[in-house]
């Protein structure tokens, strides 16, 4: 497998002191135009590494791909991804093969986002209909807003008129970011959201990761605060969000006020090496939670915030961090 | 589903629970009453609309009574007429209009669907919502059906009501609550009276109507007698379904058919007529009812008419309560057609005048919450961020009351301590070791009476004339004579065994006042300076609080009164020659009770007798003063204690540990992992809420319904909904009985694991939960026999069959969702087949009263 062709072009002029080998010509030359003598790391296609299998419990996992054989056992009830075809169950998608009693399914590894009720998604709007919002939550169908399901500004709470129904573009418009509860499925599986909760709502100032939902592991809260300085909402549709922490917890005004300060050089450092964690662990197939990505950015500060994202120091950071999440799983 | 209908539904149910207040308030200005004569005015123009701008001043005054608070309106006015009334539809009209949405309960589904048919004619956008039907959900109008809900009562009655008693045997009525809410305390006894001389006829109307050859029933004769005085319409409550059947075929010998009442009848019964066949119209012209008729439907009558004040209530037979009796009552008068209501109410047993008070005079049940965890619940809640199940027990109702009696034991402790604290004893430590010495001896000295009293010990002792003395908890009798003893049977009620009871019968100085009214068990004795009369009393064995080894000649008849007489005299000569005490039997040497125990308890007394005579206070004058005021503050420490204990339960949150031990065995059962958070088979469990959710999951996920028909599947799911008893048990074929019994070695499975993680639950009663008996009748139903044909082959009622069917089909309908939550479509398409093959003909015939 051929991956990662990186040509990072230059830095930009906020990123701390520049490392590459031959970076030193900027400052020299002020009036150069961009690209003529600044930094370029270029890097060929390498084949990628196996993920080290030795380390943790993913040995054994069952991986299939589809059309594999899962068992010709008639005894077994089929899930998702998987079907019968001639007396044998067969994986649909690939991934690992899961079993609860009798009940086999295939959850893919990579994949769009199928919802339950009580999810955590973040979703960007993509359309303003009558009395509801269309949301990309990265599932198969639009996921959707209702008007009725959301908080009013001022928590106000009466039957919703014709006259909110006009002013439903100045609460959320085409392309803002909202995090939100799964309400309900459709018998299609589209989703329907709610948005009831001072904490759930437009998102202001951060940093959106995309990711395969496979990856974010289900807690019983996916909004954390963590101590290096930074807050991360781990949408279950893989959307990852990293904000800075809100100075004030008790009024959250449900995004309903959105604040426009410039965010603090430092704590903007602090977002984007947790960003470029979270693409390491992504890269390397962890699975997604506070103490896993909270591991990873204490392993990754011995480097530079660009250089997490060097494939190489990607492994030794994932590493390190796999080994301590092992340590303290005992 | 859970918040589908947005958060104003929300906060109108907070509302409710917390504004208590506004409540009270609205009843205080007559509930639903504007100025006199503004409800004409106000509603001829008031036709649906929104109301717009007014001058009308009547109206203006209702505006400041609803308007102008964010307190609640409630919708579900009780008892005074049942119609949409001019005053709700204006309340309604000004919530929409206020963008407010309206929730409507009422509890029962009958008066639901009623008004929703009323209101749907007045404003469009109306949504109901009932066990079965749900329409239009997202209205700004919803009519729900919810639990019984007792909260809201006004006093107000438009038309007094009259209670009557009718006593069984008896052939007339007595009034024993007028129309101005007096109790009758002469009349009641006079009934009361009358129940007691007919003595057996007591029973007349049931053992009439088993012989069959009796006359008309007592209900027959008062049915007859309200119809010559002209009390029609009547209602008649029975509370059992066989019961009404009878009465309601009793009636037919009964000729109405004047025009005029038939007529009269008619109009009022028309609405339940309806349904029926045009051959059942000539039967009924009074309507039978069982009690949830009482909880609304717009039918009120001038009488009502109670066969039985007693019901059974799934355990035993119990006298209604008052609440009960308020609510069905409460249907006679009709509100500008009667002047005053009548209740006649039916007694057949001995009522007691308390009893009896209780239940004419009582106010209404107290609401109580009925909050119990379920399965479904927890899941529920621990898949949602944010709440977690812990937050919702605090948050409760049934918590909220419970909170509520803090700070009275708070004060209760308070108050203790600072009388404990006022009781000052000179020497006090000193005291307190002799007072600790005594409490030992009374102690050792109950154990050796326990002894004594056990019957092989006693019995060989208690003769005639034995003098003994006896002590029922107060009241001491003091010495008195054995007569004579026997020996009653007496069965423990939960496990069957036999376990005799000796009863002495002892001749003793009794008080002559308790003598007077009563029978001899409530005998009290005679107080010391009262001469008192001798009288036998029987006694049980443990009440005797001394054996003495002397024996007395008692004379040979006792029923003179001068020969009881002169027994006192022996023992008032017995005790003038033993002037240290009448000596008692020694266990040891006189009874020869050879039990080591005894022996030890005997050698302990002596020590603390030893201790108790060389201790400095046994002598002191002041002994008897100070001791007393020991004894008293030993007392106050033992409550203060109980009352810490009971302050300290009061702060816990409620069924905490019944949680903890769901929570465990959802663990254990792999629906939740230990970091509270739903794995697949909880997510299935959530789908399913009619049923038992943890078993039909594990049955479920064990592969078990993967090999029946859609008919086995349908008949085997419903052991799950059918709960009534029937007598008979099917006998099943293989098809049936083999999933049968897969399915009740899972429910084992998980009974085991719930003993496991400490929750109380019988193995026993959990596997009996399920109920089999119509397992072969929905299996036939499926498989397309007639409704005729299944109602022949069990004795359960064919309501019970319908009303299981449609349980039924809701919990397959919840199954489907089920099986598609685990992305099995052979089983969803298995569980919809079963639904359209139970869901045909009459089983699933639209409502009858909608």
């Amino acid at each position: 497998m051929v991956t990662s062709l990186r040509i990072p072009i230059g830095d930009c002029s906020e990123s701390p002191t520049p490392s590459s080998v031959s970076g030193r010509g900027g400052r020299a030359a002020p009036a150069q135009t961009i690209g003529a003598k600044m930094a370029m790391a270029m890097r060929l296609p390498v084949a990628r590494k196996p993920l080290s299998e030795t380390l943790g419990r993913d040995t054994k996992k069952h991986l299939v791909v589809p059309g594999d054989t899962i068992t010709t056992d008639t005894g077994f009830m089929r899930g998702h991804g998987t079907y019968m075809g001639e007396e044998k169950l067969i994986a649909s998608v690939a991934g690992s093969v899961e079993r609860v009693n009798k009940l086999i399914c295939v959850k893919a590894l990579k994949t769009r986002y199928s919802g339950e009720v009580g999810d955590i998604v973040v979703g960007r709007i993509t359309e303003v209909q009558q009395k509801r919002w269309k949301v990309d939550t990265n599932s198969r169908l639009d996921s959707v807003l209702l008007l009725s399901s959301m908080n009013l500004p001022g928590g106000e709470l009466r039957r919703r008129s014709a006259e909110d129904e006009l002013a439903m573009r100045g609460f959320l418009q085409e392309g803002d970011l909202i995090s939100a509860e799964v309400q309900a499925v459709f018998s299609d599986g589209a989703v329907s959201l709610h948005t009831r909760s001072l904490k759930y709502g437009k998102l202001g100032q951060g940093v959106l990761v995309q990711v395969s939902p496979s990856l974010v592991k289900r807690q019983k809260t996916h909004f954390h605060d963590l101590p290096c300085g930074a807050s991360v909402i781990l949408g279950n549709n893989g959307f990852i969000w990293i904000y800075p922490t809100p100075e004030h917890k008790e009024e959250d005004t449900g995004g309903f006020t959105a604040n426009l300060e410039p965010v603090l050089l430092a704590d903007r450092e602090v977002m984007s090496r947790l960003r470029n964690c979270v693409v390491s662990l992504v890269t390397q197939r962890m699975m997604l939670y506070d103490t896993s990505i909270l591991y990873c950015y204490e392993a990754s500060l011995p480097h530079q915030i660009k250089d997490i994202l060097k494939p190489e120091v990607m492994e030794e950071i994932v590493l390190e961090t796999r080994q301590r999440l092992l340590e303290q799983e005992g | 589903m859970a918040d589908a209908f947005g958060d104003e539904l929300f906060s109108v149910f907070q509302d409710d629970s917390t504004n208590e207040a506004g409540t009270k308030k609205d009843q205080e200005k007559g509930k639903w009453k504007g100025p006199p004569g503004s409800a004409d005015k106000a509603g001829k123009h008031f036709d649906g609309k929104l109301p717009t701008e007014s001058t009308n001043s009547g109206k203006n005054k209702r505006d400041t009574d609803f308007e102008g608070t964010d307190e609640p309106i409630f919708g579900k006015k009780p008892r005074i007429e049942e119609t949409i009334a001019e005053d709700l539809r204006y309340a309604i009209a000004l919530a929409l209009r206020e963008k407010q949405r309206v929730i409507f309960t009422s509890p029962i589904k009958a008066l639901s669907n009623q008004k929703y048919r009323e209101m749907y004619e007045e404003f469009q956008d109306v949504g109901l919502m009932t066990g079965d039907v749900t329409i239009n959900p997202t209205a700004s109008c919803l009519v729900m059906t919810t639990e019984p809900c007792h909260v809201i009562y006004t006093d107000y009655r438009p038309t007094p009501l009259q209670h009557y008693i009718f006593p069984a045997g008896g052939d007339g009525l007595h009034l024993v609550v007028d129309e101005n809410g007096d109790f009758r305390e002469d009349n009641f006894n006079t009934a009361m009276q009358v129940l007691r001389d007919a003595g057996d006829l007591a029973k007349g109307d049931q053992k009439g109507r088993k012989g069959g050859t009796k006359g008309p029933s007592n209900v027959f004769k008062i049915v007859k007698m309200i119809m010559e005085r002209n009390f029609q319409p009547v209602i008649i409550f029975s509370f059992s379904k066989k019961d009404c059947e009878a009465y309601a075929l009793q009636m037919t010998k009964l000729d109405f058919n004047t025009d005029e009442e038939k007529k009269m009848v008619e109009e009022v019964f028309s609405n339940a007529i309806d349904c029926l066949s045009d051959e059942d119209k000539k039967l009924p012209q009074a309507l039978f009812a069982t009690e949830t008729f009482a909880m609304g439907i717009n039918m009120p009558a001038r009488t009502v008419l109670f066969t039985n004040a007693r019901k059974f209530d799934g355990k035993d037979f119990r006298w209604i309560s008052s609440g009960e009796y308020i609510q069905m009552s409460g249907r006679a008068g009709r509100r500008g057609m009667d002047d005053r209501g009548i209740v006649i109410l039916m007694v057949d047993e001995k009522m007691s005048p308390t009893v009896g008070k209780q239940l004419l005079k009582g106010s209404a049940d107290p609401l109580n919450s009925a909050f119990h965890l379920t399965y479904n619940m927890v899941l529920n809640l621990l898949r949602v961020e944010e709440i977690n199940p812990e937050y919702m027990l605090e948050k409760s109702f049934y918590q909220f009351q419970h909170y509520r009696a803090i700070p009275g034991v708070v004060e209760k402790v308070k108050n203790s301590e600072q009388q404990y604290n006022k009781i000052v004893i000179p020497n006090e430590e000193s005291v307190v070791i002799y007072y600790k010495i005594r409490q030992q001896l009374a102690k050792l000295g109950k154990e050796i009476e326990e002894y004594i009293h056990k019957p092989k010990y006693c019995l060989p002792f208690l003769q005639p004339g034995r003098l003994v003395k006896v002590k029922n908890e107060g009241d001491d009798f003091g010495w008195g004579v054995v007569v004579n003893f026997s020996k009653k049977s007496n069965v423990k009620p939960n496990s069957g065994e036999l376990d005799p009871l000796y009863v002495v019968e002892v001749l003793l100085r009794c008080s002559k006042e308790s003598l007077k009214n009563s029978a001899t068990e409530a005998a009290k004795p005679a107080k010391p300076d009262e001469k008192g009369e001798m009288q036998v009393v029987p006694v049980l064995v443990h009440l005797l609080s001394a054996i003495s080894s002397v024996r007395l000649y008692i004379p040979k008849d006792l029923r003179p009164v001068d020969n009881r007489q002169s027994v006192l005299k022996s023992i008032q000569e017995v005790q003038k020659r033993f002037p240290d005490g009448i000596p008692l039997l020694d266990p040891i040497d006189d009874m020869g009770i050879q039990d080591q125990g005894l022996k030890k308890v005997i050698q302990k007394v002596e020590a603390f007798e030893h201790r108790m005579y060389s201790h400095p206070l046994h002598n002191d004058p002041n002994l008897e003063t100070v001791y007393t005021l020991c004894e008293k503050k030993a007392q106050i420490a033992i409550d203060i204690k109980s009352a810490k204990r009971e302050l300290k339960k009061a702060r816990t949150v409620l069924q905490m540990d019944e949680l903890k031990c769901r929570k465990r065995v959802l663990r254990r059962l792999g629906f939740a992992t230990s970091s509270d958070v739903i794995e697949m088979k909880g997510r299935v469990a959530c789908e399913i809420s009619s049923a038992d959710e943890l078993l039909l999951t594990e049955m479920m996920f064990n592969g078990l319904f993967n090999d029946l028909s859609a008919e086995q599947a349908t008949a085997l799911l419903s052991c799950f909904v059918f709960q009534e008893n029937s007598s008979e048990m099917p006998k099943l074929t293989e098809q049936l009985a083999g999933p049968l019994r897969q399915m009740q070695e899972c429910a084992k499975r998980i009974a085991k694991v719930s003993a496991e993680a400490k929750l109380e639950i019988d193995e026993e009663t959990y596997l009996s939960s399920f109920k089999p008996h119509l397992m072969d009748v929905v299996y036939t139903w499926a498989t397309g026999a007639t409704f005729a044909h299944i109602c022949k082959m069990t004795d359960v009622f064919e309501g019970s069959i319908i009303r299981c069917m449609r349980r039924l089909e809701e919990l397959l309908r919840q199954m489907c969702q089920a099986a598609k939550a685990i992305g099995n479509t052979e089983l969803e398409n298995k569980f919809a087949e079963g639904i359209t093959k139970i869901k045909r003909d009459i089983v699933f015939a639209a409502s009858l009263y909608l």
